[in-house]
């Protein structure tokens, strides 16, 4: 259908609008982490840097200094903790997606699964606080780790149960019928054909890990397990000054998702909408 | 036999997940519950716990902060998600339509998505800042303000913007949802509907939604669940201020535990918030079965 | 089927149901099978072949009866622990996998020992001819050439009993001809006990040594091709075996002394007569007039009467029939004759000088005459 030249100005203003409303706010951000520290309190505000100034990069990327540190621990944090759930979770959810894909696990069970981590956090967060307590574990990347891997579970088994629906069931047969054992069969068979479904869903589960806060900030007290984004909260609640700091630091976090997100956006969204809308 | 040898590995297939959510969903939940039903308190120093009943229950039912904390969240959820519904069915609609730059907008809007919600709540907490923040000076250079206003210090203005922080990140989730939805709308539908001769505003309404009216509803519902339990962004944002304002429910129970060290009540209350999630998530199972049995027929 | 064979059968399958639900699929299915015999499954599709080849394969639970290979129960073992091998339709070969492994898997899984497997791989390749192919993936390979690994698969570990299910439906018309051949080498090379699903009755008649024809879940005729092309149990069976397949055509016979008269009403004016000096319905008593169903195989209504004009008068009849259309088909031509309310199809030489609308003399094999039941389609 041709559009008129009123329906063209229109069609262009939106798409204009929503790429400002969506890019402003990350713009800005990035903008005001290599802005000088004073353009940043100048009212009105200076919206072009008066001069470019990287140095918060470079002291949050180095070991000395109070605010390295900080940053960089929490990122070590962050990394080991997103990662070691991501892949405990997979090592869990494979069977469990498979026992409910092609042992008819009910569907009423892998419901539940879902539930679990639909409840809020409060729910849970107590009798873990006074357990960890207990057994010494509070303020270890190791604690984040399990209860992580529990609230990655849920949604990893159900997307890799969705990708297991889909292959094709008799090349499976044939594995049994050449004498080949279920974790056999799994391994040998299943996982290979999976391996683009285990990427995605590897990648989604990093990303919701990435981004928890509410454990983290429960669980951690210090620089040997705080991840990112307590770290951040903490820089945000007033010991820094120099909001370009802050800003820095978020761009630092934002980074690693965003490219991840960008580089595997068809991965990303069909594994999103598949996620949140079938059942 | 194939049947009974896979009853068997079904459930040690299992096991290992069943074991992890067990113990750290299951468990934790029942011991919750019990909490709520004593008046145990955080301590160093063991103390007695008694068992007090509905006590805590009576008690919560009937504290108005709690009352107006429940409100709160619930004005939080159906405003930010009622707003990512519109914007999101809006974008989608937009990026449907074909034009130069469609393909590098439809990855441009992944990025709210992408942000860590901290980092989100951060960056617009330094966007509204009352002095130095981009919200006031842009508003004040394009003569809409005259004066610089407290955009989250205010006890008017606070749970809004916190809201349309929510909003920014949350609405890419809708339109892609919407968006792959739409791309199922069959054409010929669309067009026959032309030649009867409805517009486009009446061929959206009673073509178009209908068709994504089943993934919509299950997508919202989802991000209802979500925001119900809404907590980081408070936190991060306004610390559930000013003048509790922006107190959720969430923010309750963590500051009824970990600040006021109660756990007995606190616990009460995460019950009742759970309860009102337990109904949510069913709603969204019934939704959702609709939607894959009509899906697939 | 005497005792002894009985005995020694590869497969003996009694009384096998098979439930999903409330739907019964498989009804009280009962076959036994010599070594060496190469019985294939046919009927139309939805008949339950599949299922009843997935029974037999153990991967599909059966409800009640009994299974045994090779003279052993096997109603309750794994499918591995069957000595069985099976060929899927869409050949089911691993993707992440070189062809050589597809073909040892079976040998891995077993710890059957490398050289050992080598050898046995590179035999089984050999009579395959597909040696060259061993280091390519599934994906690298055409339809022939994965059927073929598929084979190679099956065939590596010796089992007892080889199952196909419709092996060769998903290749092209001519692919499938040269692969038909090939299985029908393999067998006769290997003397491999082999049960074969289809629903083209062609590759039944071309592949059995007995065939067995189902329907809706039920076993209808287990025979040579020759018996159940010559002496089909009922209409379907008659029916679905034979392309173009056997005329049915509703008529009347009459016992007459030492022949049965049959009147074959037709459109254009006074019934077409026959007689049959043969047996005849068994049903009909002296004197008696029935209405019945008569077949014949379009072999057996040929122009012989044009060229040689040799009636014998008795098996062989000759009668005038108005041809409604001509279809010539390369080696023969088809002619459309209107007889006992069906489109009867005349099978002529290609050279026959006919046209659509000519009356010609048509020639009756009755030797090869069947006889159904109208309400029943029971062979009479
Ligand atoms: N898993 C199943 N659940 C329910 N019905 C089934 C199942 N598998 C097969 N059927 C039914 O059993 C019948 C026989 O199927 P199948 O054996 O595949 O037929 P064929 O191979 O002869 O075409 C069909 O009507 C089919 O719908
Ligand atoms: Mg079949």
């Amino acid at each position: 259908m041709r559009r008129s030249l009123v329906q063209s100005i229109l069609l262009y203003g939106c798409a204009l609008l929503l790429a400002a409303f969506t890019a402003g706010p990350l713009l800005w951000l990035a903008v005001m982490s290599i802005s000088a520290p004073t353009d940043l309190t100048e009212v009105p505000l200076r919206w072009i840097p008066s001069q470019l100034d990287f140095s918060r990069y470079a002291a949050l990327l180095s070991l000395d200094g109070g605010n390295g540190e900080r940053f960089l621990s929490a990122l070590r944090n962050s990394i080991l903790t997103a990662g070691g759930a991501t892949a405990a979770a997979l090592l869990l959810a494979i069977p469990a997606a498979y026992a409910f894909s092609r042992r008819q696990a009910s569907m009423v069970l892998l419901f539940a699964f879902l539930a679990t981590i639909m409840m809020p956090p409060i729910t849970y967060v107590l009798p873990l606080y006074s357990t960890f307590s207990s057994l010494g574990l509070l303020n270890h990347t190791v604690t984040l780790i399990i209860v992580y891997t529990a609230m990655l579970l849920p949604f990893a088994t159900w997307l890799m149960k969705a990708n297991i629906d889909v292959l094709p069931v008799e090349v499976e047969q044939a594995a049994f019928m050449e004498g080949a054992g279920t974790a056999y069969t799994i391994r040998q068979v299943v996982l290979p054909l999976a391996l683009p479904a285990i990427a995605a869903t590897a990648m989604l589960s990093f990303l919701v890990a990435w981004d928890e806060f509410f454990y983290a900030l429960i669980f951690t007290n210090d620089l040997s397990a705080k991840t990112l984004p307590v770290a951040i909260a903490d820089f945000s609640a007033g010991r820094v000054t120099d909001y370009g700091v802050i800003a820095s630091v978020g761009v630092l976090a934002t980074l690693p998702p965003a490219i991840l997100a960008i580089a595997f956006q068809k991965f990303i969204v069909s594994g999103l909408v598949a996620g949140s809308v079938k059942g | 036999m194939l049947g009974r040898r896979q009853k068997r590995e079904k459930w040690i297939l299992l096991a290992p997940a069943l074991a992890v959510l067990a113990l750290i969903t299951l468990i934790p939940l029942a011991n919750t519950l019990w909490l709520s039903f004593t008046d145990t308190r955080i301590s160093a120093l063991p103390e007695p716990v008694h068992f007090i009943g509905l006590e805590n229950y009576v008690y919560a039912l009937t504290d108005p902060d709690f009352q107006e904390a429940l409100f709160r969240t619930l004005y939080f959820t159906i405003v930010s998600v009622g707003l990512e519904g519109v914007l999101g069915v809006a974008v989608a609609v937009l990026l449907n339509q074909e034009f130069r730059g469609r393909t590098l907008l439809r990855a441009l809007i992944i990025l709210p998505w992408a942000v860590p919600t901290i980092v989100n709540a951060v960056a617009w907490r330094l966007i509204y800042h009352p002095d130095y923040g981009a919200l006031n000076s842009l508003l004040f250079q394009l003569g809409i303000i005259s004066d610089y206003r407290s955009w989250i210090g205010d006890p008017a203005t606070a749970m809004n913007m916190v809201i349309l922080a929510d909003v920014w990140k949350n609405f890419p989730l809708v339109a892609y949802v919407a968006l792959a939805a739409l791309q199922t709308v069959p054409e010929d539908l669309s067009k026959a509907a032309a030649i009867e001769g409805a517009g486009p505003w009446k061929r959206f309404c009673s073509i178009t939604l209908p068709w994504i009216a089943g993934p919509l509803m299950v997508v919202m519902v989802l991000r209802t669940i979500e925001a119900f339990r809404v907590f980081d962004i408070i936190y991060v944002m306004t610390g559930g201020g000013p003048a509790d304002s922006t107190k959720t429910a969430s923010f309750y129970v963590y500051q009824e535990y970990f600040n006021y060290l109660r756990s007995g009540s606190g616990a009460s209350y995460a019950v009742l918030v759970a309860g009102i999630s337990a109904v949510l998530i069913v709603f969204y199972y019934s939704v959702t079965k609709r939607q894959t049995a009509g899906g697939a027929a | 089927m005497n005792a002894a064979m009985t005995q020694d059968a590869i497969l003996k399958i009694s009384s096998l149901q098979k439930r999903y639900g409330e739907v019964n699929v498989l009804k009280d299915i009962d076959i036994s099978m010599a070594p060496g015999e190469f019985l294939v499954l046919v009927g139309p599709s939805g008949c339950g072949k599949s299922t009843l080849l997935s029974c037999i394969s153990g991967l599909t639970d059966i409800s009640s009866g009994t299974i045994h290979i090779a003279g052993r129960d096997r109603t309750n073992d794994e499918p591995a622990d069957r000595d069985i091998a099976m060929v899927f339709q869409s050949y089911a070969l691993f993707p992440n996998m070189s062809v050589e492994r597809n073909i040892g898997f079976g040998l891995e899984v077993r710890k059957v020992n490398e050289a050992e497997k080598k050898r046995k791989v590179a035999e089984v390749a050999d009579l395959l001819k597909i040696e060259h192919l061993l280091h390519r993936r599934p994906a690298e390979l055409s339809g022939g050439q994965r059927q073929r690994v598929a084979m190679g698969r099956a065939l590596v570990r010796e089992p007892k009993l080889f199952l196909f299910d419709e092996p060769l439906s998903n290749l092209d018309a001519k692919l499938r001809v040269t692969m038909r051949t090939e299985i029908k080498r393999i067998h006769q090379t290997t003397g491999a006990s082999i049960v074969y699903v289809t629903h083209d009755q062609i590759e039944a008649m071309t592949l059995a040594s007995r065939i067995v024809v189902m329907k809706d879940g039920v076993v209808q005729q287990i025979g040579t091709p020759q018996e159940i092309y010559n002496k089909p149990v009922n209409a379907f069976v008659a029916d679905f075996m034979g392309a173009p397949s056997m005329n049915l055509m509703t008529g009347t016979a009459t016992r007459e002394g030492e022949h049965v008269r049959l009147q074959i009403p037709t459109p254009e004016g006074p019934p077409l007569e026959l007689f049959d000096y043969g047996p005849g319905p068994e049903t009909l008593a002296a004197g008696d007039t029935a209405e019945l169903t008569i077949g014949l195989r379009p072999e057996a209504m040929t122009d012989l009467g044009l060229r040689s004009g040799g009636m014998d008068g008795r098996t062989l009849q000759s009668a005038d029939c108005l041809l409604d259309v001509v279809e010539p088909a390369g080696a023969d031509t088809y002619a459309v004759v209107q007889l006992g309310g069906t489109e009867a199809v005349a099978r002529l030489s290609a050279d026959a000088p006919v046209a659509a609308g000519q009356r010609v003399p048509i020639a009756f094999d009755l030797s090869k005459i069947s006889y159904f039941d109208i309400a029943s389609g029971n062979r009479l």
